[in-house]
């Protein structure tokens, strides 16, 4: 008794030091006077928020426009990540090993480095400062998670279900669309949040390769952070996470209003 | 024929992609790296400009820092998760809970984690109000300075409030979908939780423990925004350093941020090796449980 009562006390200390500092960032985000040392705000006020929405300050355009730039990415990311991963999974050939390390690879090899490289060449293809070129050196991070991701999935599902449907005269196009689609749902909505998530989050990639011409919402925020600016970071913080959740749940929403699956989350 | 060729032609598109930017990226920086940057009529082959790396003094205390930063909030993420991980096991939550340490440290962004620890650590931040109430200091200049610094207390703060959950998350997975057969057996020849955890629980976790390691440490040494955000003027992490680097206006310059940046992927290609190395452990240790 006495044992599980310290693990019970460990337990929520790690829960308060999660949760805690994203509610100081709430109340800043509200906060019109908060001078050292008190322990909470003097006075609240909307002046973040205010100037978040006017529309002079474009924050809202560019809030869209991150969205948009992540949902692309994230079709684009899903529909290639699709048949490689059924290849990872359910095929045995040569070199997959190698096939799985490098797609892996992008995770661990810095993208400071690989950006910096790429970058002279998206220069001179004309890539560099545009919405595609940004669109595709943010697949770089993004791909292996839905790979690996999907890859699971396929390897828990196997393809005895989508043999049946074809001895049962399915063509091809059926049996993916009434077959495989439906059972690798839970898997769509793991990988298309990761890859948003990703997406969404990327300041470096988009810093180099947009050049200042692609402006995303991580942008934007950057620098009320790296100055200090407490109240203003917050409320930036604040609606950046606030979208985020609100578009995982969409996504969940949609993929499962089309295919009614299980409720559980692979990752 | 068309059997075999199946898989590559399923996997063309993603190779594409990894090739056309990811691969070629490294390609042209090594290339550059090398002095061989034709944009502006640079030609040459030389390893000059990596002697020139190695002897700097600026990037032996950044390799430095570097390692640092990665080791400590990767070993102390390791364990500290572990130890969540357990705490789970031991009481039984709701999965509201579960999904929230899930999820939170996943959405929160680097950058943001860089404001949470700025927000609890500067020196007119919330520990130092705490301790101003408490007594224990009389002013903001008694609070040492924990974001900017040299030890790098922020940095390891940020890292270390998206890790930890990651870790306990995955060691969790494991602990939860592992047989409760052995431990029990274990249980009723007498073993005490103590000796479960060390002789069983633990063993088991430890090739994804071996991993997850890892990949944080390579993921907090070559990431750029924290640091970025929270380090101190000098020295800075690597991937930092390669960023005002190739500021630089001048571009006969760029062949020495290359060089860095390759530095960078070396040891980060070392770390996918080893990587690589723990899975195959981990593979063998499944298959080895379950003759």
């Amino acid at each position: 008794m006495g044992k599980n009562m310290v693990f019970k006390i460990i337990f929520n200390i790690f829960l308060l030091l999660l949760i805690f500092p994203l509610f100081i960032i709430l109340l800043w985000s509200f906060t019109k006077i908060w001078p050292w040392p008190d322990l909470f705000p003097k006075a609240f006020g909307l002046r973040g928020f205010q100037y978040l929405l006017n529309p002079s300050n474009n924050s809202l355009r560019i809030l869209g426009l991150s969205i948009w730039l992540s949902t692309v990415v994230m079709f684009i990311a899903i529909l290639i990540s699709i048949p490689a991963a059924k290849a990872l999974g359910l095929y045995h050939f040569k070199g997959k090993g190698f096939i799985k390390t490098l797609i892996l690879a992008p995770i661990v090899v810095p993208t400071v480095a690989v950006t910096m490289g790429i970058h002279v060449s998206f220069i001179s293809v004309g890539l560099a400062n545009t919405f595609w070129g940004v669109v595709i050196v943010h697949l770089i991070p993004c791909i292996p998670y839905s790979v690996r991701i999907l890859t699971d999935v396929f390897e828990i599902m196997g393809n005895s279900m989508e043999l049946q449907a074809r001895i049962l005269g399915a063509n091809k196009m059926q049996t993916f669309f009434y077959v495989t689609l439906p059972m690798l749902a839970p898997g769509l909505i793991t990988a298309g949040s990761m890859v948003f998530i990703v997406s969404f989050s990327q300041y470096f990639l988009t810093f180099l390769i947009g050049g200042g011409k692609i402006v995303t919402f991580s942008m934007v925020m950057f620098p009320f952070i790296q100055s200090g600016d407490r109240m203003m970071a917050s409320v930036y913080s604040m609606v950046f996470i606030w979208t985020t959740l609100l578009i995982l749940i969409s996504v969940e929403r949609i993929v499962k209003s089309y295919y009614k699956g299980e409720n559980y989350f692979y990752l | 024929m068309y059997n075999k060729l199946k898989p590559y032609i399923m996997l063309t598109p993603v190779l594409a992609v990894i090739s056309s930017v990811f691969i070629s990226g490294l390609v042209m920086g090594f290339l550059q790296s090398l002095g061989h940057f034709s944009v502006i009529g640079m030609k040459q082959f030389t390893f000059k400009y990596y002697k020139e790396v190695f002897m700097d003094r600026g990037f032996l205390e950044s390799l430095k820092f570097s390692l640092y930063i990665s080791f400590v909030s990767s070993v102390t993420a390791v364990i500290a998760g572990a130890l969540l991980a357990y705490s789970i096991l031991q009481n039984k939550h709701n999965k509201g809970i579960e999904q929230l340490l899930y999820k939170l440290p996943v959405i929160v962004p680097h950058s943001v984690a860089a404001l949470l620890a700025y927000n609890m650590l500067a020196q007119s931040g919330i520990a130092s109000r705490i301790l101003y109430h408490m007594g224990i200091i009389n002013a903001q200049t008694d609070f040492p300075s924990l974001v900017f610094d040299k030890n790098g207390a922020g940095i390891l703060f940020a890292y270390l409030w998206k890790e930890i959950p990651f870790v306990a998350m995955v060691v969790y997975a494991i602990w939860r979908n592992m047989n409760d057969q052995l431990s029990e057996a274990a249980l009723n020849l007498g073993a005490n939780k103590r000796q479960v955890f060390w002789h069983v629980l633990l063993p088991l976790a430890m090739p994804t423990i071996a991993s997850t390691f890892i990949i944080i440490f390579a993921f907090s040494f070559g990431a750029f925004e924290i640091p970025y955000l929270l380090g101190p003027t000098a020295p800075k992490t690597l991937p930092v350093k390669a960023y005002i680097e190739y500021t630089n206006p001048d571009l006969t310059h760029r062949p020495y941020t290359m060089a860095i940046n390759m530095i960078l992927t070396l040891i980060s290609l070392f770390l996918l090796w080893l990587y690589n190395k723990a899975f195959q452990l981990i593979s063998k240790y499944n298959h080895e449980s379950r003759t």
